[in-house]
């Protein structure tokens, strides 16, 4: 089977060619299999951002190529187009992207590009909004009478109605509050779900990287620095704060008492899983 | 250090603050909800207060009250003994009080660090020479002085923050009122916006009102306010706010995961972060045997 996106030699430089050629990311390689739902983490200018925005062609790579279902998305014009549709990119702050006078037309946006027809636009209209979270009632609103939670919904439905096979969310809960966030991280997890797609997003919560991720991808300094699942990865927690990153308070804690000499694991990264084995060492306590 | 007698001097009082945006519609007399509504709070001389609540809860609103952005559509607004309603004062409240906003690449103006610093006592045409004493000494204050000659879109997220604080430092501020700085940082950017706050508060005695959507934020204030509606439902100390999880989370909130695993493992001791947290569980332990 063909992977989602497969990423060879890749590297990207900007100002290329003046004394200012700085390397935004260095010979990259990075397999995304089908289905996966994968978290980029890295401190803000490890780039993350150019590495997602080479997934469907918006940056042309200096070296190496991306691969989208298998096929080198550079090999011809119809291979780049082809890849807008199934890669689907959302981007910080989607919801400042609104811009029709009703949230249907903004969602209806994509697919109308893709030249489908009217009954299928609206399938997929509907479809995406009930995927977002985005209310029946709202869709004949303005996008702008929504508040900010809504109105980030809508735009993140205008992405799902294309259908992409792999749907790349830039730090998706910024700026949400806690209520939000947790709606948002759920819609995405259910998402994944519902329609077995491949979902890539990056974040600066750990927290939600521990709840949502199945593998996490670190970027330092414009490399890839690891690869792993969620425990590998957070087990390495002082290379990850040596690198301007952190882990989630919980596996701060483990950490903190495996320092201390007491026999914990170092990969437990939710209140949840934390409970029983400090409930264990709590009772060995009260033993002796 | 801040004595106890300075701390009990109110720097903003709230009586009774009501705001909406557009308040009546010209056409139709509807009058619309209110932002802010009926709130009467007080914030002490050196105080560090951590304002949280759900998106559109009102506290940008309460942040922007604050230095006369906004004016009440009822009650009344008392900066340093200045009413916010009275145009003359709004200059002088600016000067008390300062912003800074969620987005620092909405507030840097200038192409260097120190002119950006320079721009709002330069506007208060303030000497060159005093000027100069104060760009440094603010840029000193937020650990950006080795970075003043540097140009600002070059700067990470988290020096753009400090460089806006150093801006509001230069007019010397009595009071810094921070809305979400630290919304757009990755964690290390979001942790030395923070320690900034905090040292500026601690040895300038510097009263801060900063609004946040981090508990772990929220835990280092002296003082958390939680607003729902438009109204304040809580206001103590982090640790008594965060003791009572269950109307946190009815808030839209949450209670930092410290707080949460203690709570899970029916300690009733009030935890608010990872090394509380580790200190309780190696009491109740006993140490490694």
């Amino acid at each position: 089977m063909t992977s989602a996106i497969e990423i060879t030699g890749l590297s990207h430089y900007y100002n290329k060619g003046t004394p200012n050629e700085v390397a935004a990311i260095k010979n990259a390689n990075l397999r995304i299999e089908k289905g996966e739902l994968v978290a980029i983490i890295g401190h803000t200018g490890s780039g993350k951002s150019t590495l997602i925005s080479h997934f469907n062609g918006l940056l042309k790579p200096d070296e190496g190529k991306v691969f989208v279902d298998g096929k080198d998305i550079w090999q011809s014009k119809e291979s780049l187009r082809e890849s807008r549709f199934k890669v689907g990119l959302c981007f910080q702050y989607p919801e400042y992207q609104l811009f029709e006078d009703t949230v249907f037309k903004d969602i209806a946006f994509g697919p109308k590009n893709m030249k489908l027809d009217d009954e299928e636009v609206k399938r997929r209209v509907l479809r995406a909004a009930q995927l977002a979270g985005v209310k029946p009632e709202h869709l004949d609103k303005s996008p702008f009478d929504l508040s900010g939670g809504e109105k980030r919904r809508a735009a993140i439905a205008g992405v799902m109605s294309m259908q992409p096979q792999v749907l790349v969310f830039d730090e998706p809960a910024a700026g949400l509050d806690p209520h939000a966030r947790k709606q948002l991280i759920d819609m995405i997890k259910s998402y994944r779900e519902q329609t077995g797609c491949t979902v890539i997003f990056v974040s600066h919560s750990m927290e939600d990287v521990a709840y949502l991720a199945d593998r996490i991808i670190v970027i330092n300094q414009a490399e890839i620095a690891m690869q792993g699942s969620v425990s590998e990865v957070f087990s390495r927690g002082d290379e990850l704060t040596s690198m301007g990153l952190n882990v989630p308070e919980i596996t701060r804690i483990f950490l903190m008492l495996r320092e201390k000499g007491y026999d914990v694991p170092k990969d437990v990264y939710t209140v949840g899983q934390a409970v029983p084995h400090i409930k264990r060492l709590m009772e060995g306590g009260r033993a002796i | 250090m801040i004595s106890g007698m300075i701390m009990d001097e109110k720097i903003i009082e709230f009586n009774n603050v009501t705001f909406m945006y557009d308040a009546e519609d010209e056409e139709t007399g509807v009058v619309s909800a209110p932002a802010v509504k009926g709130i009467t709070l007080a914030i002490n001389r050196g105080e560090f207060m951590a304002v949280l609540g759900r998106n559109g809860s009102g506290k940008s609103t309460l942040a922007k009250l604050c230095n006369a952005i906004y004016e009440p559509y009822e009650g009344d607004v008392i900066v340093e003994g200045m009413n916010t309603r009275e145009e003359e004062n709004g200059d002088k409240i600016r000067r008390k009080v300062g912003m800074v906003f969620q987005n620092p690449d909405n507030q840097i103006v200038a192409t260097i660090v120190e002119d950006d610093v320079a721009f709002g006592p330069e506007n208060l045409g303030i000497e060159p020479k005093e000027i100069r004493r104060r760009v440094d000494e603010a840029l000193k204050s937020v650990n950006m002085y080795e970075h003043r000659l540097r140009q600002p879109h070059n700067l990470s997220g988290g020096q753009k923050q400090r460089v806006a604080i150093a801006g509001v430092l230069a007019m010397q501020t009595d009071c810094i009122v921070l809305d979400e700085p630290t919304a757009m940082l990755d964690p290390v950017g979001r942790a030395e916006v923070l320690q900034t706050v905090k040292r500026l508060n601690k040895e300038l005695g510097i009263t801060v009102i900063m609004v946040t959507h981090f508990m772990d934020e929220a835990v280092e204030a002296d003082r958390v306010v939680v607003m729902s509606s438009g109204e304040v439902v809580m206001d103590g100390t982090p640790q008594q706010v965060f003791s009572d999880i269950e109307k946190v989370r009815a808030y839209g909130l949450d209670v930092p995961q410290s707080t949460a695993l203690c709570a899970a493992l029916s300690i009733k001791e009030n935890v608010l972060n990872a090394q509380q947290c580790v200190d309780v569980i190696d009491r109740i332990c006993g140490g490694v045997k």
